[in-house]
């Protein structure tokens, strides 16, 4: 709608004079960020903290660390006790035992009916129910649920919540004495593995030239090397044992991080503020870790916290390669792996490491995840 | 007869008071569009009406946020999927674009109206050879065949000024300056023979001296081609060579319409002043003056005039009231309240800078100095 | 592009070099007892000597090890597991069910993985996007031998559809596709949650890129812009992942291999590996060292076709 000023509608004619006063107002400055300035970590962490998924995997990677640092100590049995009575008993557990889940009880199948008043063979209170009766040659055979701790003959107030293993073994305690070997050798193989990564590449992307060919081409071959096999031939060569994993892991585990800190370290050292420090004489070491290093924290947080689901895969990986570490220890690998041979018989055996693992997994994955986005640098400021 | 004349005639009405003469080839109605955002609804365009004439170049001028490339992503039907058309429409052809489906637009998009983009280096498939992102829309929707389409194709890049065009045909993206990428954005804009062509902000991303030749090669081919153009940009300087007409856009809303001559030398509205003032001049030592503040935030527009904040010239009614449009002459309106009758009494003028600047502009006839 | 593939080529043969050095030092440095062993059959130990040269200082060995094995493809004998025979004809005589394992996991989670990483990033934030993302992390995040473990335990022991271990006396077809079903799955499921997360990625990327804008400005529909440009350009960095995916389904079936008792290539590795039979597990991993390694040199070389900024030689942009 345009208006011509000689013909104006009722409503714009005779407005208050005083409205017409000029301000002129000399004070209009920009306005300031009212915000505080916000680090980079902190805004990281707000963003990170918004993400209910990162938080809740956070929580999980929490629990789980708790219970692998509580559970072996606190547990009336040792992670080596052997008790030859009480081999495969399954999982047995206060409360959840009411609910017919976990109540220490185990299906035979095809059992003689007229054996199950032997007492030799069938302990008193050990019968709780038979069913499936057939005639088979005048036999007559049925599927029997009983009570595996008191066909044991294991004392009534003896639990096993994840069951026993094939030498008696508490695989609850051995679970939890399990994952913490597993989550050190990833700790100390990504630990490893960033450092050397870390000096690695910030030697080769620092001075660059010819350092930096020669120190390129000789990871480019390694990398080469395919990772099952290196880690295989390396496994073979220096024993099971947490070291050498460990050590094997770390072989071409190295490469990805000093791939990264190279790229950092060429993007950064020709910035004008890295120029300005040399031009004063900063040295070369407090250049590389105070004014480079620094920016590559982000990357490498994100990069680290993604190699540890990584290493606890390649840990169990070995283990069914019979390559894990030195028993009587165990880790979750190792006790995949035994499960697994008798999966179809004691699937309880598999089910507790298994589900253990893949929480495992899930959590750092999401985590990482979250922390990568939130560490990205292009996101900054979003909610 | 008489009944053609008679509607041409009811047209012109409609169109406003503006150049009866002339044709609409595009009309904007009351165009409102809002974005979903975190904070709230974002205005971000409040009631754009203007009308593109046959032939003309139409400039639209304004800062970053001003709602001037959201009203031309609302004409080429690309608004982003959290964007809201509140209300208003878009004329064209018959048809309110507001309404064509996304299923039926590709058929106005290049073929009707063409849109050249801001930045041509990352406008272009970095993996298609420049032939083929060119000829591509001959093939798949004109039905050319392989050879006269690419005949075509050269002939477009020759039209544009590019050189040894056979062998450029065959080349990808990358092997292209960035002058030369946008005059490849300009060919396959053209390649579907559009009557409409919009550029948005064509040159803002290329150095100055390629920005002029661009500009040169753009209203050759609106004239050769007999085209309408629309030019969105932030720089009134390239507005000037360019546009016969110029709408001002400030916070989603048209501030001040005029011919290019209207606004270069009889600015009405503050941030037209303003604008002005911050252009470049190589005559002067004056400070170049830029515009204080901070545009506003679009989630809560500012009651009254939205530029009132930033305004060293506003009146105590431009903090409460929302200046309506005041006509000045036929082709010329601006939104403020210094335009009000009652307004004389504050002696409100334009800056003494400004005004001696635009007495030079007048007198060596051109608008750059 | 001549030297950029005799460089890559030439990185390769160093590679493998350094694998097999390796690999000698495990044959030679640690197995002695192989070679002393009172146990084993003299006629053997006969043979071992001969082949091994152990007589001869440790660098001649070196030498005749990576000599024979170069120009006459011999690698040895098995001692443990088929005392006496020739590894390599062992190795080739377990190829095929590796190879079919392997190659169909390939090939069914390639293309499957690529429609669920479209209607993913079509349907953006719609709960079809919600739910293929929870399998994706699932997916990828859960080790493929437990999803072995729990395919075996419910669909051949609680609801016996398929057999639990491969069937040796499968002779068509679809007989060993019904055994091998099972483990497949297994495999696919990473490869094909992997590439899907990744495709998403890169297309949502793509189609909110400038020149899909232009590709629709010009008048393409949205279907034919987002084929033409935005899948096309999203599978170029794809192909960067398929040498993890390889190396990752090979890894993984050599554990699937021995958990379904497939006479392929991974069983043998676990087998010898267990035995203590060097030879066979040194012959093993060569074999997938070379294949990893040809797969990294197609895929390198193959990116160079596809992507004409490598090819042409120009600079990112």
């Amino acid at each position: 709608m345009i208006y011509d000023r000689n013909n104006l509608p009722e409503e714009l004619l005779n407005l208050p004079a005083s409205d017409f006063e000029a301000l002129y107002r000399e004070d209009i400055k920009d306005e300031k960020f009212q915000t505080k300035p916000v680090g980079f970590f902190k805004d990281a962490a707000i963003r990170l903290t918004k993400s209910k998924v990162s938080i809740i995997a956070f929580i999980i990677i929490g629990i789980i660390i708790i219970l692998a640092i509580v559970v072996p100590p606190l547990s009336p049995y040792g992670f080596n006790d052997q008790n030859i009575n009480a081999k495969y008993l399954p999982p047995k557990m206060p409360i959840v035992e009411k609910l017919g889940i976990m109540d220490g009880t185990r299906v035979l199948k095809s059992r003689k009916v007229s054996a199950l008043t032997d007492p030799e063979r069938y302990p008193e209170g050990s019968v709780i129910e038979y069913f499936n009766v057939v005639t088979v040659k005048g036999q007559e055979m049925c599927d029997v649920r009983i009570d595996a701790y008191k066909m044991a003959g294991v004392p009534d107030n003896e639990y096993h919540w994840f069951g026993t293993d094939y030498l008696g073994r508490d695989l609850l305690t051995r679970l939890f004495k399990g994952t913490r070997i597993s989550l050190l050798i990833a700790f100390f193989s990504v630990l490893t593995n960033v450092f050397i990564g870390v000096v690695y590449g910030a030697i080769s992307g620092y001075y660059g030239g010819k350092i930096d060919l020669i120190l390129t081409h000789f990871a480019e071959v390694l990398d080469g090397m395919p990772y099952i096999v290196v880690t295989i031939l390396f496994m073979i060569l220096f024993g099971s044992g947490m070291v050498s994993i460990v050590l094997a892991l770390t072989i071409t585990g190295w490469i990805g991080t000093s791939r990264l800190i190279r790229a950092q370290f060429y993007r950064f050292k020709g910035r004008e503020y890295v120029l300005a420090a040399r031009t004063l004489g900063v040295s070369d070491r407090t250049l590389i870790f105070r004014h480079i290093l620094p920016n590559c924290v982000g990357p490498l947080i994100t990069r680290a916290m993604i190699a540890i689901p990584g290493a606890i895969f390649s840990e169990s990986f070995l283990a069914y390669l019979g390559l894990g570490i030195k028993p009587p220890n165990p880790s979750i690998g190792v006790l995949l792996s035994d499960g697994q041979s008798v999966l179809l018989q004691y699937p309880y055996q598999t089910v507790f490491p298994a589900i253990l693992i893949s929480v495992l997994m899930i959590a750092f994955n999401l985590f990482s995840n979250g922390l990568r986005d939130a560490l990205d640098p292009t996101k900054r400021g979003e909610e | 007869m008489a009944e053609t004349m008679k509607s041409e005639m009811m047209n012109a009405e409609a169109a406003g008071a503006a150049a009866p003469e002339k044709d609409v080839i595009l009309s904007v109605r009351d165009l409102r569009i809002s974005f979903r955002a975190y904070g709230g609804l974002v205005q971000a365009v409040r009631g754009v009406s203007f009308d593109l004439y046959r032939g003309e170049t139409l400039a639209i001028v304004g800062e970053s946020g001003s709602g001037k490339s959201v009203s031309i992503k609302a004409i080429m039907g690309i608004l982003a999927n959290n964007a809201i058309i509140e209300s208003g429409e878009i004329l064209y052809d018959g048809k309110d674009l507001t309404k064509v489906k996304e299923d039926d637009f590709h058929e106005i998009r290049g073929h009707r109206i063409g849109l050249i983009f801001q930045d041509p280096l990352s406008a272009l498939n970095p993996i298609m050879k420049i032939g083929k992102q060119i000829t591509e829309v001959l093939r798949l929707k004109k039905g050319v065949s392989k050879a006269e389409a690419k005949e075509k194709a050269l002939e477009l890049m020759r039209v544009v000024g590019i050189p040894d065009v056979e062998q450029r045909f065959d080349q990808y993206p990358f092997q292209f300056s960035g002058g030369m990428r946008q005059r490849i954005v300009i060919a396959i804009a053209l390649a579907g023979d559009p009557e409409i062509l919009i550029c948005d902000e064509p040159t803002t991303a290329l150095d100055v001296t390629v920005q002029a030749k661009i500009l040169e090669q753009i209203n050759q081919i609106k004239k050769d081609r007999n085209l309408s153009v629309i030019f969105i940009t932030h720089d009134l300087g390239v507005v000037a060579n360019m546009a016969d007409r110029v709408n001002v856009m400030y916070a989603g809303k048209i501030v001040e319409t005029g011919t290019s001559e209207e606004i270069f030398f009889e600015p009405a509205h503050p941030y037209t002043w303003a604008l002005l003032s911050s252009m470049p001049d190589l005559q002067t030592k004056d400070r170049l003056n830029a515009i204080p503040g901070t545009p506003p935030n679009m989630i809560f527009p500012p009651k009254g005039d939205a530029f009132a904040p930033r305004n060293a010239y506003a009146l105590k009614i431009d903090h409460e009231k929302e200046p309506p449009m005041f006509k000045i002459t036929e082709t010329h309106a601006a939104a403020t309240w210094l335009l009000h009758p009652q307004a004389a009494n504050s002696r409100v003028e334009m800056p003494a800078s400004l005004k001696a600047r635009i007495e030079r502009m007048k007198r060596s006839g051109g608008f750059n100095g | 592009m001549l030297k950029y593939i005799l460089s890559r080529i030439g990185a390769m043969l160093l590679t493998l070099f350094l694998i097999m050095s390796l690999a000698f030092m495990v044959v030679r440095l640690m197995p002695l007892s192989l070679f002393e062993n009172p146990e084993t059959d003299p006629e053997i130990q006969r043979k071992l000597e001969d082949k091994y040269h152990l007589n001869d200082p440790i660098p001649v060995q070196y030498f005749y090890f990576m000599k024979d094995i170069i120009t006459d493809l011999n690698f040895g004998i098995s001692v443990k597991i088929r005392p006496g025979l020739d590894v390599f004809n062992i190795l080739i005589s377990r190829l095929p069910p590796t190879i079919l394992i392997n190659f169909i996991s390939l090939f069914i989670s390639i293309p499957l993985g690529l429609i669920f990483g479209t209607i993913a990033a079509l349907n953006r934030n719609t709960w079809i996007d919600h739910v293929i993302s929870v399998l994706v992390i699932i997916f990828i995040s859960v080790p493929s031998f437990i999803f072995g473990a729990v395919l075996q335990y419910t669909l051949t022991f609680a609801w016996p559809v398929f057999p639990t271990l491969y069937d040796s006396q499968a002779v068509t077809f679809a007989q060993k596709m019904h055994s091998l079903f099972l483990p497949i799955v297994a495999l696919s499921l990473n490869p094909t949650a992997t590439i899907a997360r990744y495709l998403r990625g890169e297309l949502i990327e793509n189609i909110s890129s400038e020149y899909l804008l232009l590709a629709r400005t010009k008048g393409l529909t949205k279907a034919q812009a987002i084929v033409r440009h935005a899948f096309r350009n999203s599978l170029i960095p794809i192909s960067n992942t398929l040498i993890s995916m390889i190396t990752g389904i090979m890894g993984g079936s050599l554990v699937i291999e021995k958990m379904f008792a497939i006479p392929g290539e991974g069983g043998l590795l676990v087998k010898s590996i267990f035995a203590g039979d060097h030879f066979l597990t040194v012959a093993v991993l060569i074999f997938y060292s070379a294949v990893s390694l040809v797969t990294i040199l197609i895929v390198d070389l193959s990116y160079g076709i596809i992507d004409p900024r490598v090819r042409v030689g120009g600079g990112k942009a």
